[in-house]
């Protein structure tokens, strides 16, 4: 009984061991690992990457749904090959520098510094996806008149009752409420903000259950939903470039990779993000299908 | 006894990993805003419970009765529903319905819950003694009086087991609300997620697994002394 129990156990263990090395043999190229944040924006960006490499002989493999700090983590730890990240949060949040500088030295600078953690930026798109604070254009007595970022912080600091919806990240970010803060120099009451999901900011908004809301400035919603951006007067956002970011390790291995990413990142704008956006979240259409029209009709795939 | 032994050496486990891993500073930091969060926590809390606990005692002493008690387990699986539905589906079909907010997250958090209480609780009223109902029919007494003075009190161990059951369950989803825009102390818990920083997660974590053992132990202790001394005699 135990001696036919061991044989089967022993045969079981050889069939195995030999369907791994056979499976392993067959497909002996290493997948692409694509990781992304959680938004819609960046949903489409690792979509339209992973089709983009399927069909130019990559194996992609997607790990979306990640929180920023645990995104660029997982970049330097190798548990990812790549990700779509934004120049702005790289030199606030990552590398901690509090100045402001153009676009263009921006993205010089996170290329420097990163580039010492093996991590590349490839060519940046002109797509400018920055937090910004958005209102209702009409119809909220609450916000009425108020135009500007320095005209909001006049208002609270006046002592007036403003909600605001963010996401969880905002308040914890240095490029995000705390900096905001000091930089207008106000204080938000904690009771008056109500955290929730990322995507759900806009639907709050909309249904007038907060004043304020914050927005990505490439997100269709704001458009859809009539809101108004509040002017960022003193410009304490910093540019944020969408641009791919991949390890130095699979560049050198890949050299392919870094022209077809760059053809994608040459195709992206504010306006066409924006489009993008809006198709998934305001007409429903699934990520999939936006980011293979997408790439159909910019001839970055065959038909 | 050897729960509590367990539990305090848990616990020591627990406060020795936190200081070496030099967490205790950053999870004390964020005290004010657990102390802002605890509030709508334990509203979310007792507001679904306090539902859930109406629901399903009705439900179960309805569907004990013995015109019904026939279509009873067809019932009982339309409620299992509210608990076999993966309970972010559940919050997420509250959402669609009711916005964003605190109300559906309660009204998500009480239909998840709902099926212990309900099932205990016919349970309970259908295992008292054929004789005893017998004996107290032969008494004199109505079937309103029976379901008040014989069938509840023998039913009471069964039915606030099972309120026991669904408000550990309540308290331990409870920090899935901030997903709908619920609130509670699940936004420090996410919140902590997405900023890769464990102390912000475990100042959100800690407090709500405190809160389901705290419900657990107070409805455990609730039971022992609402047991009327027979029904624990003959238990016992």
């Amino acid at each position: 009984m135990i001696k036919k129990f061991c044989r089967l156990l022993t045969a079981t263990g050889v069939a195995l061991a030999a369907l791994v090395t056979l499976t392993g043999a067959a497909t002996a190229q290493t997948p692409i690992v694509i990781g992304s944040k959680g938004f819609t924006e960046q949903l489409l960006m690792a979509e339209m990457t992973s089709q983009l490499l399927a069909a130019n002989g990559f194996k992609p493999d997607k790990r979306t749904g990640m929180g920023s700090a645990v995104l660029r983590q997982a970049l330097e730890s190798a548990q990812i090959d790549m990700c779509w990240e934004y120049t702005g949060t790289s030199l606030i949040t990552y590398n901690k520098i509090s100045e402001r500088m153009s676009p263009a030295d921006t993205y010089a600078k996170v290329k420097e510094l990163d580039a010492k953690k093996g991590i590349v930026w490839l060519n940046p798109s002109k797509a400018n996806n920055t937090y910004a604070l958005a209102v209702r254009k009409k119809d909220n007595p609450a916000t009425a008149g108020i135009d500007t970022l320095s005209q909001l912080a006049a208002a609270i600091k006046g002592g007036k009752a403003i909600t605001f919806a963010v996401n969880a990240e905002f308040p914890g970010r240095p490029d995000g409420l705390p900096g905001l803060e000091q930089f207008y120099g106000f204080k938000w009451p904690l009771d008056d903000i109500k955290r929730m999901d990322t995507g759900l900011t806009y639907q709050a908004l909309r249904d007038k259950q907060v004043d304020v809301a914050l927005v990505f400035a490439t997100d269709g919603r704001i458009a859809a939903f009539d809101f108004q951006v509040l002017r960022d007067d003193k410009d304490f956002f910093p540019p944020y470039a969408l641009t791919p970011n991949v390890r130095k390790e699979v560049l050198d291995k890949n050299p392919k990779l870094a022209d077809l990413l760059n053809k994608l990142s040459a195709k992206l704008d504010d306006q066409t993000m924006a489009h993008l956006n809006a198709m998934v979240d305001v007409d429903k259409k699934s990520v999939e299908e936006v980011a293979a029209d997408f790439l159909r009709s910019q001839q970055l795939v065959a038909k | 006894m050897s729960g509590i032994l367990s539990g305090t050496l848990v616990a020591i486990a627990l406060a020795l990993w936190l200081w070496l891993g030099g967490l205790l500073p950053g999870i004390w930091q964020q005290a004010p805003l657990v102390e802002h969060l605890l509030w709508p926590h334990l509203y979310l809390v007792a507001v679904s419970s306090g539902i859930a606990i109406v629901l399903g005692v009705s439900a179960g002493i309805v569907l004990s009765r013995p015109r019904f008690r026939d279509h009873a387990e067809a019932s009982m699986q339309a409620i299992n529903i509210g608990n076999t539905v993966p309970t972010l589906a559940v919050l997420a079909l509250a959402m669609s319905v009711l916005g964003i907010g605190s109300t559906a997250a309660i009204v998500a958090l009480a239909v998840h819950s709902v099926l212990p209480i309900a099932r205990n609780t016919f349970a309970g009223i259908t295992a008292v003694p054929a004789s005893t109902i017998e004996a107290a029919a032969g008494m004199g007494m109505t079937e309103g009086q029976i379901l008040r003075r014989v069938e509840i009190p023998n039913a009471l161990p069964a039915i606030l087991a099972g309120v026991r059951t669904a408000m550990v369950i309540n308290a331990g989803t409870a920090p899935l609300a901030f997903l709908i825009g619920g609130g509670g102390l699940g936004e420090l818990i996410f919140a902590g997620i997405d900023l890769f920083d464990p102390a912000m997660m475990l100042a959100g974590a800690i407090p709500s697994s405190l809160l389901a053992i705290a419900l657990g132990s107070l409805v455990g202790g609730l039971a022992k002394r609402m047991t009327p001394r027979g029904i624990a005699f003959a238990r016992a």
